[in-house]
């Protein structure tokens, strides 16, 4: 790779963005005014909002205490509701006793508050003064007679309750409410000052003592925390928009303007182009970013003490620390790094700008929830939340910001790696989409279904295309989240106890084979012209068999650390356990071999079928063995659900994975899935007193937890994958069918590119 | 310079399937020679040429130039090549000399040695009215001449023009000709791809006629003229084009 060729594509690319007046309109026209103009409609908006009177109707007027006054004419009394508020409530008084009938008193208060009428009804019933009054005498007679009180008789009197009517789908309904509220909370406080007094004990009884708040936090630190909890999400968000459009003109535009031939024609390789556009994206994406935090910050800071001049409100806020911007600047290079290399990636697939701006939504819906996951009340930095990619580096920004400085200096090399490993693949994927001849020249003419079809059935390869493959992974997640309702509604309706084997065993079943293995085998006779060769269903070598049983009992041990450190790590919530736990029971009281063929034996045809079968060997016609042992894992490991068997079983399916590329069949993993299944069933029928009874398996296990559990010794989980470690050896020293892809990516790979560059003259 | 052999390149198609858009061409070109590859749209000369010029991989068959694989060694390839494409491809937001030094600097050329080379070639060219014209503005002439500039800054001894001349007004092409043959004069190798006769019976020195992925025929003029018992080009033309579907319909019905 010539860096003299990154600079200068990097500063031809960066020259010809500045030069673009859309590219500088979004990047910095736009943030510069946008916030402004909105600061200027949220001023009018919130005016507006605070102006807006409620109307009040109030039945049963007559039927009030003697003491203390709530209204005065037709207003609140002034004690209660200041001039201020009092100008916000429009009271409507419905003369007269109210309805009798509650039913009714319901229907008209619901009608009149839908209509528009009024916004809220409050309601006095009838002999609600009377017996409030009545309530109250008795406090009187304490005084005058202490020795006659019983707290039966005060209970004895029954108030008739009063009754307001609101309506909480409309906002105007539940202003009037909160404004109502507030008045009568004040006018039964000032009714039990009265109460109070009536039996000579001090309101100070009433709150023998008040608690006197001490904030420790200084102003700077109060000020970073406020501005911490949205900041980093505003910073991420517009790197990734700044990126994508950029990175849309550099690639589809190139591409409609026919100037990314020429490019491709020159010395520069195909690296080399990907990295000087990918600096460029970066600097507008973090061009974006920084304009509009600072115009954003500006904004804000000025409505703040705006609100805070005019109503005393906001006052906490103030401008964002100095120090708190640094820490944000720091991350930006990283994250926006990240959201260039992606959106280049995927711009690079779009004919033209304009269908590259369609893949802006798909690339926003993939990685919006990472951006919003830091945004829940819970979430914190941790080692779990470090892993995750976009997620982590926010949570670091956030305790940067809020100076929690030991815990982000505890996480930030995960952070940093996690976020660097995913910006290196994703450049490697824009890097391998510029050399794909189908990307960077493809077909002109109209799409159309019928042709679509014909074609997939007509020019259908012996194994699946890439294409067939991702389709294939993505209609099983898709068909598991809808169909696996549906099989949960049938087996309702079958079977009535839930907690029943039948019932786990049916749904189970219905999946692996319904959901998961017919789609890949359907696709295989339709879609391929040689459905064994696609789902590999070959005879392999027969020393691969016993080699894949030990290679799964070699790394059995492992594994279940792995699982171990991945609860750890991710620990399952009380509902989850909860969820978990009458599964558990049930299987532990399954005969063995009901379980072994259901829990072990389904999973190890069917998902292999699936995923190292019709998916992988689509996969592997990108040329790279280790994308489709990578991108099939990961496909595997999301089919299983629930967050931290996906992990494991993810890293689980690479080694499967690999298994299958080396000895081209798919019989030595599905005895690699088996064994490793069954043996996990096995132990999980083990406790401390059948170890403690049988010595070898006292070699093997040690107690684990208060429950009798049993885990493998560490020195197990080591000699095991040790052993693992030279049967995988060994397996790399075998000879395996490559597809012609892969042999033509590594004749590329290995040819001498820049070895002896000439001489102009 | 040139060494064309067995070349095949297909790709797929979504509603014919799979066209194989060069078969098994081979052809070899010289310095001082303009080699012309003369087809209807659809023969396979753009997906020949950008084989060539390297940006795409044939699926069987060898091409060099000037000793160099274009599979195996491509970038070494690429800095022998200088490619001229149809659609007259430059940069709108750049200008003539930003354009052509951008290019220079990528072939490695540096400071002087590069002013130097593109002094020559604008004047050369006659392009100095058009130095600062960005090529958003510049007419089609103007962004063909660029293209031009920008091929030969590194003095490549190879020159592939690929429908270089196709929606040039008659003045443009009679200039664009005109360099191509001074080119020549200069000893470069040269593969020009047209459909226009005439510009085949001006210009090249050897000829591979194209239909549908097929040379059907290469050679000199007069020697294909010979060969066929033909005194006219497009009648030649014709004659072969007929032939190959004859054999190609009988090849189906047996």
């Amino acid at each position: 790779m010539k860096w003299s060729n990154i600079k200068l594509i990097f500063f031809r690319e960066l020259r010809d963005q500045l030069r673009d007046r859309r590219t500088m309109f979004t990047i910095a026209v736009l943030p510069i005014l946008l916030y402004p103009l909105m600061g200027m409609a949220f001023f009018q908006i919130s005016q507006f909002m605070h102006e807006h009177e409620s109307t009040i109707r109030i039945v049963g007027l007559d039927n009030l205490p003697s003491s203390p006054e709530l209204m005065e004419g037709e207003h609140f009394h002034p004690d209660i509701c200041n001039l201020a508020q009092a100008r916000l409530l429009i009271l409507e008084i419905q003369e007269g006793e109210s309805p009798s009938g509650d039913k009714d008193l319901q229907t008209e208060a619901e009608q009149d508050i839908n209509a528009g009428v009024v916004d809220a009804v409050v309601v006095f019933p009838p002999n609600f003064g009377q017996q409030l009054d009545k309530f109250r005498e008795q406090f009187k007679d304490r005084t005058s007679n202490p020795e006659s009180e019983s707290e039966s008789e005060s209970d004895a009197v029954e108030i008739p309750q009063p009754q307001v009517f609101f309506n909480t789908a409309s906002d105007k309904s539940r202003i009037a409410l909160e404004r109502l509220d507030v008045v009568l909370h004040r006018w039964r406080d000032s009714m039990v000052r009265e109460n109070l007094a009536r039996s000579n004990i001090p309101l100070k009884a009433t709150r023998p003592f008040s608690m006197e708040d001490r904030d420790v936090s200084h102003e700077e630190t109060r000020r970073a925390a406020i501005w911490s909890k949205f900041l980093p999400f505003i910073l991420v968000i517009w790197a990734l928009t700044g990126a994508f459009y950029p990175a849309v003109d550099v690639c589809a535009g190139e591409k409609e303007r026919g100037t990314l031939e020429t490019l491709l024609s020159s010395p520069a390789t195909r690296t080399e182009i990907v990295y000087g556009k990918w600096l460029t994206v970066m600097t507008f994406s973090m061009a974006t970013a920084i304009l509009n935090l600072v115009s954003m910050g500006a904004t804000g800071t000025f409505i703040m003490k705006s609100m805070e001049s005019m109503a005393g409100m906001g006052g906490n806020m103030g401008t964002p620390p100095l120090v708190s911007m640094g820490w944000l600047l720091l991350c930006l290079p990283l994250i926006s790094g990240l959201f260039s290399a992606l959106s280049l990636a995927v711009a690079a697939f779009a004919r033209s700008s304009k269908e590259g701006q369609y893949y802006l939504m798909p690339l926003l819906f993939v990685t919006l929830p990472l951006i919003m996951l830091p945004m829940l009340p819970a979430a914190e930095l941790d080692f779990g939340t470090s892993l995750i990619p976009v997620a982590g580096m926010t949570l670091l920004m956030r305790a940067l910001m809020e100076s929690q400085f030991q815990a982000a200096l505890l996480h930030t090399i995960p952070v940093l790696v996690v976020t660097c490993v995913c910006c290196y693949l994703a450049i490697r994927w824009a890097v391998a989409q510029f050399e794909s001849e189908s990307v960077m020249f493809p077909e002109t003419e109209r799409w159309d279904i019928s042709s679509w079809l014909l074609h997939l059935r007509r020019d259908r390869g012996e194994t699946p295309t890439v294409g067939e493959a991702i389709l294939c992974g993505v209609l099983i997640l898709v068909i598991k989240f809808f169909g696996g309702s549906v099989i949960k509604a049938v087996a309702d309706s079958v079977f009535t106890d839930h907690a029943n084997w039948n019932y786990f065993a049916f749904s189970t079943i219905v999946i692996q084979i319904g959901i998961i293995a017919l789609p890949a085998v359907i696709m295989a006779i339709i879609l391929t012209r040689n459905p064994r060769k696609s789902l590999m269903l070959t005879m392999p070598k027969w020393s691969y068999l016993p080699a894949a049983v030990l290679l799964a009992l070699f790394l059995h041990p492992a594994f279940m650390y792995l699982g171990q450190g991945i609860v750890h790590l991710y620990p399952f919530d009380a509902a989850a356990e909860a969820a978990f736990d009458p599964i558990e029971k049930l299987l532990s009281n399954t005969p063995l071999l009901y379980l072994l063929f259901v829990v072990a034996l389904m999973p190890a045809i069917c998902e292999e079928l699936a995923f190292r079968g019709f998916i992988m060997s689509g996969l592997r016609h990108s040329g790279h063995k280790w994308f489709a042992i990578v991108i099939s894992s990961f496909l595997f490991g999301i089919t299983h659900g629930v967050l931290q068997q996906s992990i494991s079983a993810g890293i689980l399916g690479i080694v499967v994975g690999y298994l299958a590329v080396q000895t081209g069949s798919l019989i030595p993993t599905m005895l690699f899935h088996f064994t490793h299944n069954a043996t996990s069933m096995v132990m999980s029928r083990l406790n401390t007193t059948i170890v403690g009874e049988y010595q070898p398996l006292g070699w093997l296990f040690t107690a684990l937890g208060k429950e009798g559990g049993v885990i493998y010794h560490w020195h197990v989980a080591v000699i095991g994958a040790t052993l693992a470690a030279g049967l995988l050896y060994w397996l790399r020293k075998q000879p395996y069918e490559q597809y012609d892809e892969e042999i033509l990516q590594e004749a590329l790979d290995k040819a001498t590119t820049h070895t002896s560059v000439p001489t102009l003259v | 310079m040139i060494q064309v052999r067995n070349l095949t390149k297909s790709y797929s198609d979504i509603k014919q399937g799979n066209i194989v858009a060069v078969n098994n061409l081979s052809f070899d070109a010289f310095e001082g020679q303009v080699y012309g590859l003369l087809g209807p749209n659809g023969a396979g000369k753009t997906t020949a040429l950008r084989v060539l010029s390297t940006v795409l991989r044939p699926d069987s068959g060898t091409a060099t130039i000037n000793g160099h694989d274009v599979v195996t060694q491509p970038t070494l390839a690429r800095y022998q090549i200088g490619f001229v494409s149809a659609n007259t491809a430059i940069y709108d937001r750049m200008t003539a000399w930003e354009l052509v030094e951008y290019f220079g600097q990528l072939y490695g050329l540096k400071d002087e040695k590069l002013k130097e080379r593109m002094e020559f070639i604008f004047s050369r060219l006659k392009m100095n009215d058009i130095r600062d014209v960005l090529g958003v503005k510049m007419s089609t002439g103007m962004k063909q001449k660029t293209s031009i500039a920008r091929a030969l800054v590194h003095d490549p001894p190879v020159l592939v023009f690929d429908e270089a001349t196709s929606g040039l007004d008659v003045l443009v092409s009679r200039t664009l000709l005109t360099i191509v043959s001074q080119l020549r004069e200069q000893g470069k190798c040269i593969v020009f791809s047209t459909h226009i006769m005439r510009e085949v019976e001006r210009l090249c020195d050897r000829i591979a006629i194209m239909y549908r992925g097929n040379m059907l025929d290469e050679g000199s003029l007069d020697e294909l003229y010979n060969r066929h018992d033909q005194t006219d080009l497009e009648e030649m033309f014709f004659t072969l084009i007929s032939r190959h579907e004859q054999k190609t319909r009988l090849a189906k019905a047996n």
